[in-house]
């Protein structure tokens, strides 16, 4: 723990480097364990590797979806305001399941054929939808932290109002904002196992087919946890690397 | 004293400027004009508006009525003229105000990086010959944090002057540190204050406006009640209500 404090960079490094070659080479110890493990290697690797996926992509665009909507929540214009309010009063308001079918369920009957998005980018969307909607209280709140004297500073000096917002308030507004995104993102892991309900093979997905050929919930569902666990570690090291990088100027 | 030439000329003027904070009447109709070169202490008690007529200089508040006329532009909401004069005024804040997440060295550079469109190895050179002269140079690499309140606020007179300002709004520089401290920060305003640039200065350090303010002016309930030099200010005050507050304020030390 103190040499991660201490080597933020290489922590982020070799937590990287350690979920990948977890995920390129899950399949080569699992496939040596007993039966009902050792058969379906593979589709627990695949199964982690779509769950990592979905976690890093709806996690990406959520950040985007959070920081614009945080930045809509202080704007002067009231209906923009309005709008970005309303997002995270529909999205925290209604279950996660609910919003994944819903976009699975609606997206055939309003868009064009050759629109029709996978299972898959559903679940992309409705994952992406959701965490940007928690991300979006959590950067409102970084930006609520940044002293209002520094902006006096910024704009004393002569930097516009953007170049005030992206040099001074964005950066110390992530760096408040980032343990709530972080474990926005942790939960984000877990929850990209609600995507099984419209038929995406992400890990937990796997291990209910694996189960349900081989009668034998107890060891496939400690190995679906394990999985879990190891991920949740690994993105969990990354963030609070990030964070210790991005700490700078508040440590003494 | 930094001897103003009488013939220098006008480079800020201030007419009936008025400001209202709600029902609160901060400023009523203050009108004064500052010459170029010149250093003045601005005096007097808590919202006394003292504060808020510094502010007003470079549009921190806007004025509701009046002119601000700065370096020959006017202040009012157009955005080009607050841009143009901004990059002439400088300020230093009470609580110093560095950006916490920059290093003292990006303090420095960043304004006349974004806005003077200066190269970062110019700016960068600058921003060390700044820091030499406050007595910072080896404190560079450090963050506002690691730095004491004195160190802190040198750092801010540097950065403000990285934009080779005309004029320099000091607002209670001194007032938020230790006191052994406050004479670290006393003696570069002391230094400035003979190099030529205009400064206005909110202040409480009475020892200060004496020696090294060419003018005193005194604020009370949103007027300028007095505007004279520290000799007539200190030795004979005009008003009764001056005369109570120095008193005070020589009570207190």
């Amino acid at each position: 723990m103190n040499w991660s404090k201490q080597n933020p960079g290489w922590t982020m490094f070799a937590a990287m480097l350690g979920l990948l070659a977890f995920l390129w080479g899950l399949a080569i110890p699992l496939s040596a364990a007993p039966d009902p493990i050792g058969p379906a290697a593979q589709q627990f690797a695949e199964g982690a590797r779509i769950t990592v996926w979905l976690t890093v992509v709806s996690g990406i665009i959520g950040i985007v979806l959070g920081v614009l909507a945080g930045i809509g929540r202080m704007s002067s214009i009231a209906p923009l305001r309005w709008l970005c309010a309303f997002y995270v009063w529909i999205f925290r308001g209604t279950p996660l399941l609910l919003q994944i079918l819903f976009v699975w369920l609606a997206a055939p009957q309003f868009l064009p054929d050759a629109l029709q998005p996978s299972d898959f980018a559903c679940a992309i969307i409705a994952l992406s939808l959701n965490i940007g909607a928690y991300n979006t209280e959590c950067v409102r709140a970084g930006i609520l932290a940044v002293p209002h004297g520094q902006i006096e500073a910024a704009r004393a000096l002569g930097l516009s109002p953007l170049q005030t917002f992206i040099d001074i308030m964005l950066p110390q507004s992530m760096r408040v904002a980032l343990p709530a995104l972080a474990n926005n993102l942790a939960s984000l892991v877990k929850d990209s196992s609600l995507a099984y309900a419209i038929s995406v093979v992400e890990l937990t997905m796997v291990g209910y087919r694996v189960q349900a050929e081989s009668y034998q919930p107890i060891p496939v569902f400690l190995t679906v946890a394990l999985i879990y666990l190891i991920l949740t570690t690994a993105f969990t090291t990354l963030t609070s690397a990030l964070e210790t990088q991005l700490d700078v100027g508040r440590k003494r | 004293m930094s001897q103003v030439k009488p013939t220098a000329r006008t480079i800020i003027a201030a007419r009936d400027v008025d400001k209202h904070f709600g029902a609160f009447h901060a400023l009523k109709k203050v009108s004064a004009t500052f010459r170029e070169g010149e250093v003045t202490a601005i005096i007097g008690p808590s919202g006394s508006g003292k504060s808020t007529f510094l502010r007003t200089l470079n549009r921190l508040e806007a004025h509701d009525t009046g002119s601000i006329v700065i370096d020959g532009i006017e202040l009012n909401d157009d955005l080009k003229n607050l841009d143009a004069i901004r990059r002439e005024v400088g300020m230093v804040f009470q609580s110093f105000n560095l950006f916490s997440h920059l290093s003292i060295l990006k303090n420095i550079t960043l304004a006349p990086m974004r806005v003077r469109k200066m190269s970062a190895a110019d700016a960068e050179a600058k921003a060390l010959a700044l820091l030499d002269r406050v007595g910072l140079k080896a404190h560079a690499h450090k963050y506002p944090v690691q730095l004491s309140g004195g160190q802190q606020q040198r750092v801010a007179i540097a950065r403000a002057l990285a934009m080779d300002p005309k004029v320099l709004l000091f607002d209670e520089p001194t007032s938020a540190l230790d006191p052994e401290m406050v004479n670290e920060v006393l003696a570069v305003m002391r230094e400035l204050a003979h190099t030529g640039i205009t400064m206005l200065v909110v202040t409480h350090e009475m020892g200060f406006a004496r020696e090294v303010a060419d003018r005193v002016i005194f604020f009370d309930h949103g007027t300028i009640l007095e505007d004279s030099t520290p000799q007539d200010f200190f030795n004979n005050p005009a008003h009764e209500r001056a005369k109570s507050f120095l008193t005070q304020v020589r009570h207190g030390f």
